[in-house]
């Protein structure tokens, strides 16, 4: 007996070791649990569905249900061929969308240096910042969206800045500051200066969709230890230079996981000129079949686009810990 | 060793009482010290550099607040300033009218109360099951852990749009079988399992017009931007040193108890975020409760800008920039209960952040 309880401790020390592995692999399962069971039973059977239906074409019986009859890639081919303004919105949405993804990163990236900077009135600016991200979402932006439809329609004689066209603060900004003659003396190419332009026009969208991203990079800057700053200071490293060598390095990870944020968010946010038109799809009669190979399209080219731009940028990533 | 007694620069150091200290040295007179300190470049580009941040940050928080003050004048506007060419921002028939028949033509109070039911619910469950399902992706090591971790970021890719026929179809005649339904439509099959199997009547399975729908959604991680949020928290307790539950493991705690004791608390600052997240995005979402409130007996929030109220419609030319601002208006009463609780809760927001470390 006694010796027993001498050996056992080596001997139980190791199975008790496997199965808690064991135990604590299954305990994963239980803890995903609720979203695996909601994703079979209710997610995967509607992304399928989707899928399908997107295959079939749908014909509305008198009763009121309707029947579906499949006919393999037409809807595809009907959106892609036969739909005149889908093409050159999906072509024009991205290239908008690309030229927008790199003014959102590298702006949040300088606000979020700015902001972490210590100053007055701090916390008073992050929370100014912070705002967009809860007020310009879902029934603010859809407001704001037919309201500056309707501004456009009717020439707005009278001088009532009703907030309607969110950016016309910004655009206001941009004539008074006559940036297009600034940069056009500036001898760098009309196409660069079309770029900044667009940029500043649209300032407000463009504040207003970096909320999140600069809350990732401000988390970011500050779990750089300071120590690094430290000894940089005391190599005499400049500010410029600090930044460079430093916290660009630090930071990338963070450049990563916000590109695939904003990619992802610009892409399926609602306000966008591709998910417009595939609502206004949807909306007409028998387009809701078309409306579904649309989005399945788009989805495969955003797929597409992450996947191209994650490769580029975490080429370039710089990790300080490999694990 | 004996430095001070023998460098007679050295300033003197008296004891004045027991705990303190008088020193003494010579001092370099204020014009020399104001010269160096102030009159250099270093001092001066730190100057200017304050004065460009300064005015850089309250530039873009003028652009970020300009349109929503603009609301807030054009809200108190009467009719005739909607005609009148000298009015731009202040009002000069100053009137409540629009509140007021938002408010009540439009049953403002009804929707705050159905939204507010709604999104505390949500936002409940949804930091709940998030919290869970990110500790379950970040800290077990179990087979598949990478592939429905993919799944998860699938969800958070997917427009949602693409689903949007299908949910629903989906959620008004609802089946537990609906993954088996699924392929046996595409062999011509249209009916519902759950109902032919149990023999339930078809209007009990029609979940439109209820909270289950979102409900169901929330219970699972998989509503809005929920995928965003399993991220942040698999993200978080990534950071969390796994010291922390193997002591608690070591002293008998079973892997849920520790979970429940240690790591909730542990993680509230990150829960409240995600809360804050879930609750004002379930408060100003459109795209769930159009979808399945289809009733117009159910007031929920778009419903108060989607309607011009009865009392203000009066074709005059002022008419269509009038709505633009009742719309407006809407706009700032849905939102008015969320900058209450936001201007509370910022400080748990950026600190729940900060603390996340969402490092990729």
């Amino acid at each position: 007996m006694n010796r027993q309880a001498q050996l056992s401790p080596n001997l139980s020390k190791r199975r008790g070791g496997a199965s808690l592995d064991k135990r604590k692999a299954r305990a994963g399962w239980w803890f995903i649990m609720p979203f695996l069971l909601v994703f079979l039973l209710v997610y995967l059977p509607i992304v399928i569905d989707s899928i399908w239906v997107s295959l079939c074409e749908l014909k509305i019986l008198q009763g009121g249900g309707f029947k579906t009859n499949f006919v393999g890639l037409q809807n595809y081919r009907d959106a892609l061929f036969s739909d005149a303004n889908f093409v050159k919105t999906l072509t024009t949405g991205l290239k908008q969308l690309v030229l927008d993804i790199p003014a959102i990163v590298i702006f949040s990236l300088f606000m979020a240096v700015l902001l972490n900077q210590k100053m007055m009135g701090r916390a008073v600016f992050r929370a100014i910042f912070f705002i967009p991200v809860i007020i310009s979402t879902g029934i603010v932006a859809y407001v704001d969206q037919s309201n500056a439809m309707l501004s456009h329609m009717v020439d707005s004689s009278s001088g009532i800045d009703t907030g309607t066209g969110a950016e016309s603060a910004s655009e206001a900004m941009a004539n008074a500051a006559s940036l297009d003659w600034l940069f056009g003396n500036m001898k760098i190419g009309s196409e660069l200066t079309e770029y900044v332009m667009g940029i500043i026009r649209d300032v407000y969208s463009i504040i207003s969709r970096s909320g999140v991203q600069m809350l990732i990079f401000l988390a970011g800057l500050q779990s750089i230890s300071p120590a690094i700053y430290e000894s940089c200071s005391i190599d005499g490293a400049a500010a410029w230079e600090t930044f460079w060598k430093i916290t660009f390095p630090m930071i990338s990870p963070m450049i990563l996981v916000n590109t695939v944020y904003t990619v992802i968010d610009s892409f399926t946010s609602s306000t966008n000129s591709v998910m417009r038109y595939i609502d206004t799809i949807y909306e007409k009669v028998g387009g809701n079949v078309t409306s579904s190979a649309m989005s399945w399209l788009y989805f495969l080219i955003v797929l597409a686009l992450i996947g191209i731009v994650g490769g580029i940028v975490s080429s370039f990533i710089f990790y300080q810990r490999r694990d | 060793m004996n430095n001070q007694a023998t460098n007679p620069n050295a300033p003197k150091i008296t004891k004045e009482t027991k705990n303190k200290i008088r020193v003494e040295f010579e001092r370099t007179d204020a014009w020399t010290r104001f010269k160096l300190k102030y009159l250099t470049t270093k001092f001066l580009k730190q100057v200017l550099w304050v004065i460009f941040r300064l005015v850089l940050l309250v530039g873009i928080s003028f652009v970020i607040l300009s349109p929503l003050l603009s609301k807030i004048f054009s809200s108190f506007m009467g009719k005739e300033d909607f005609v009148d060419v000298t009015v731009k921002y202040i009002a000069k028939y100053p009137t409540l009218e629009m509140y007021r028949a938002l408010i009540t033509e439009n049953h403002y109070a009804q929707a705050v109360l159905n939204t507010a039911l709604l999104s505390v619910f949500c936002a409940l469950v949804q930091t709940f099951i998030c919290t869970l399902v990110g500790y379950g992706f970040a800290k077990f090591k179990f087979k598949f852990n990478k592939l429905l971790f993919f799944l998860v970021i699938f969800t958070m890719v997917i427009p949602q749009r693409t689903l949007k026929l299908s949910m629903f179809l989906n959620f008004k005649n609802f089946d537990f079988f609906a993954l088996i339904t699924a392929f046996l439509k595409m062999f011509g099959y249209e009916g519902n399992l759950t109902q032919s199997i149990f023999g339930i009547n078809a209007n009990t399975l029609n979940l439109l017009n209820t909270f289950w729908p979102v409900a169901i959604l929330s219970l699972g991680g998989l509503a809005f931007k929920n995928g965003l949020y399993i991220f942040m928290m698999r993200q978080y307790f990534k950071g969390v040193p796994d010291e922390l539950e193997e002591s608690a493991y070591l002293d008998g705690s079973g892997v849920f108890r520790t979970f429940m004791t240690i790591i909730i608390p542990l993680s509230v600052p990150m829960m409240i975020t995600i809360f804050l997240f879930a609750f004002s995005w379930q408060w100003t979402d459109m795209f769930y409760t159009e979808l399945f409130f289809t009733k117009s007996s159910i007031t929920m929030m778009p419903d108060i800008v989607k309607v011009i109220p009865k009392s203000l419609i009066d074709p005059y030319p002022g008419q269509s920039m009038r709505e633009a601002a009742i719309k407006n208006t809407g706009t700032l009463l849905i939102i008015a209960p969320l900058v209450v609780i936001y201007l509370f809760c910022q400080r748990y927001l950026i600190a729940g952040i900060e603390r996340s470390g969402i490092v990729g």
